[in-house]
């Protein structure tokens, strides 16, 4: 079975984010550019699959600039066998990268999507579930974990209070929860070998796709600065304070 | 250098009135967090904490005890691992609300930060200006500008940026009698006459209280890569150090790992060995520069150590989680230790070639006194500087231990010195060392040492337990 990993360029996870002086949007001038986490262990899962044996190919899809090659060398590092890349400086949304990727679908025909069920500049959460729709494929979000056996998958998803599992028909789409996995360092032999790998470079307009924006950002800003706090002395004090504030 | 046992209540109030409101304390609970340090090694005591907030409460304190021939101990994070830092009967002074960063000029690349400013304040404004502050250790959240300048503090970055000493271009500090030394210079060239500034620097508190200090910055690299390497010897990490230099020129930090180190971290703290493999030594190498090709030369010169049988496995961090990840094992190494019962520590270095027979030597005597022994050996491989720790065999009584630590310690001194190495690399002399370093240094220095002294602080008031 083929799986089919869509994988995003993200500011790195640890660089602090600065909103630019004019409100237009985040600073990414010499900013440290990463894998989205949630990518990475959606990766790291296909690549878990295919060693249990129940996957035997990983196609990684990334959409994005060029320099976006060097999120999918990394997946390659870590164990993917080939890449796409759909280029584009466009600051594609959720539902062109979901039409984006359901024509990546089309044209590859996976057994399955695993996806990150975000990425951690938008924070959206959307295009696994728009994939699935657009489909018309059966989805499992936040998964913490998945079997596959036969043509189902059984996913264990990530819900309030507790934790639910599902069994759904494949094809489907399944979109990563932080705990479904760690995923591996990238060794030096594989960063090596993933040169020689091969991705296919593609752009929107080679499947017919509009990436135009259909949202306009009106402003960005930082969220307010947290006030220090204040110590007091004993209960009789802080309930006074919280009643002084309102908020009890 | 006789000192009154007890001070004149008179002389008492004189001094709170110098430190002004909020300045002192002499409320034993909130006084002892300054009495412990980390590793529980010494709790000290003393009558008055003071803590003044700007230089001249600094200068009229210190004139205070001159006049009357009262000794001070002074102490900046509280972070020093030879307790020089803990008072014993002492008046403490702190710098710990000493805490302004007065000034920062990305064009002199300079920036002046009191004493009690923690140092990764001053990389984060460094950073703020474009700039990079390139001095780098593991107690870098806790440790104070005036501590790292009076321990000449290290950490992982002196190979290519030097010690504390390298990155200081001027220093104001009140001298013992409570005279000022006014010399916050950003100047890089200064040759008249003595450097005072350099008597300062590592003098461990014996010759005045650091208040504030002119510190360089440097350029901010574009390009960083952090790699971590599996590897059978250390012969192989001299030889994969220089040969990964060579290759790049960009070797920021070259920290090695033991296995036992390893083990401990990994049982002890929330790090994680990278391999699945159990290499008898880990080296972490952090590359930086500016040019867009680093990267690819850092993967080509990994690669071809690989292949030279220089290491037996290598990983490159995709992302700054990764890199972090990396680093923290390393930073884990003494906190892995710390439930394992009594330790005796080394913080040793050699000339860089002879590492791997110090490691040798070392391990031999250990074995040799205290057979079951755990041997900790992790540091900066780059300078020759390795952090020897010695972790009690399991299940022995921990006194048992401590009644075998000093023969153990003499012995690996020895074997350092022996290979032309030093017995306190980067944590300085203190308490924990002096005997030692008395019995060890040639009477010529030690005669120039305690006439430098006498200069500075006549009444010997300053620090009197730590160094001479």
């Amino acid at each position: 079975m083929k799986l089919l990993v869509p994988v995003k360029r993200v500011i790195d996870y640890n660089v602090k984010v600065r909103v630019k002086p004019d409100q237009t949007g985040v600073d990414l001038a010499n900013v440290k550019m990463s894998m989205n986490p949630f990518c990475e262990i959606a990766v790291e899962e296909a690549v878990r699959l295919r060693e249990k044996g129940a996957a035997s190919e990983i196609v990684v899809v990334s959409i994005g600039p060029a320099q976006a090659q060097e999120t999918i060398r990394t997946a390659l590092a870590m164990g993917a066998d080939r890449g796409i890349l759909i280029q584009t400086d466009q600051d594609v949304e959720p539902l062109g990268v979901a039409k984006l990727l359901k024509a990546v679908v089309e044209a590859e025909a996976p057994g399955a999507v695993v996806m990150g069920k975000q990425a951690i500049d938008g924070d959206n959460n959307a295009t696994g579930q728009m994939l699935a729709a657009l489909l018309g494929w059966p989805q499992a979000t936040f998964a913490s974990a998945i079997t596959i056996t036969g043509d189902s998958a059984e996913v264990t998803r990530e819900v309030d209070g507790g934790l639910q599992t599902l069994k759904v028909a494949l094809p489907a789409v399944i979109t990563a929860d932080l705990r479904l996995n760690e995923p591996r360092f990238a060794s030096l032999p594989n960063i090596m070998k993933a040169k020689k790998k091969p991705i296919d470079m593609k752009t929107p307009a080679d499947f017919g796709v509009d990436v135009a924006p259909r949202l306009t950002v009106l402003k960005v800003t930082e969220p307010p600065k947290r006030e220090g706090g204040a110590k007091v002395a004993d209960a009789a004090e802080l309930v006074g304070k919280l009643k002084e504030a309102g908020v009890i | 250098m006789g000192l009154p046992a007890g001070i004149d209540s008179a002389v008492i109030d004189r001094l709170k009135d110098a430190a002004g409101p909020g300045g002192w304390t002499a409320d034993q609970d909130l006084i002892l967090p300054h009495l412990v340090e980390w590793r529980d090694q010494w709790t000290g005591s003393t009558p008055l904490l003071l803590m003044p907030q700007t230089t001249h409460q600094a200068q009229a304190i210190l004139a205070i005890c001159h006049q009357n021939r009262i000794a001070v101990t002074t102490q900046g994070g509280n972070t020093g691992l030879v307790g020089a830092q803990i008072p014993r009967g002492e008046i403490l002074v702190s710098t710990r609300r000493m805490t302004a960063i007065r000034s920062i000029d990305p064009v002199d690349d300079a920036i002046i930060a009191e004493a009690g400013v923690v140092l990764t304040r001053v990389q984060d404004a460094a950073r703020e200006a474009g700039k990079r502050f390139p001095l780098s250790l593991a107690s870098e959240g806790s440790a104070t500008i005036g501590g790292l300048i009076s321990t000449n503090a290290g950490g992982v970055h002196v190979r290519r940026h030097g010690m504390m000493r390298a990155q200081v271009l001027g220093i104001e500090a009140v001298l013992p009698d409570g005279s000022l030394h006014a010399g916050l210079s950003s100047l890089r060239k200064d040759n008249t006459g003595y450097d005072l500034k350099q008597l300062l620097i590592g003098a461990e508190g014996t010759l005045g209280l650091v208040t504030a200090a002119t510190l360089r910055m440097v350029s901010r690299p574009q390009v960083m890569a952090v790699a971590m390497l599996g590897l059978e010897t250390p012969d192989q990490a001299v030889a994969l150090l220089h040969r990964l230099e060579d290759a790049t020129g960009a070797v920021a930090a070259f920290e090695v790992m033991n296995r036992t180190g390893v083990e401990l971290a990994v049982r002890n703290t929330p790090s994680r060995d990278p391999f699945p493999d159990a290499w008898p030594w880990l080296a972490l190498v952090e590359f930086e520069g500016s040019d867009a090709g680093l990267l690819a030369r850092c993967e080509e010169a990994l690669g071809a150590a690989l292949e030279a049988g220089l290491a037996g496995d290598a990983l490159l961090a995709q992302n700054e989680t990764q890199a972090k990840a990396f680093w923290f094992l390393r930073e884990e190494m003494s906190a892995g230790q710390k439930p394992e019962g009594a330790a005796a520590k080394h913080d040793v270095s050699v000339p860089v070639s002879k590492i791997p027979q110090f490691l040798a030597a070392a391990d031999a005597v250990v074995n040799r006194l205290v057979p079951g022994a755990r041997i900790v050996a992790f540091g900066h491989c780059s300078d020759g500087n390795i952090h020897y720790d010695v972790v009690q065999p399991a299940g022995m009584e921990p006194d048992a231990f401590r009644a075998l630590a000093p023969a153990l310690i003499e012995a690996v001194h020895d074997v350092t010195v022996g290979l032309d190495g030093s017995i306190s690399a980067e944590h300085g002399i203190g308490i924990s060392r002096r005997d030692e370093f008395i019995r060890r240094e040639p009477p010529t220095h030690l005669a120039l040492m305690r006439a430098i002294k006498t200069a500075f602080d006549p009444h010997g008031i300053m620090n009197p337990r730590v160094l001479l």
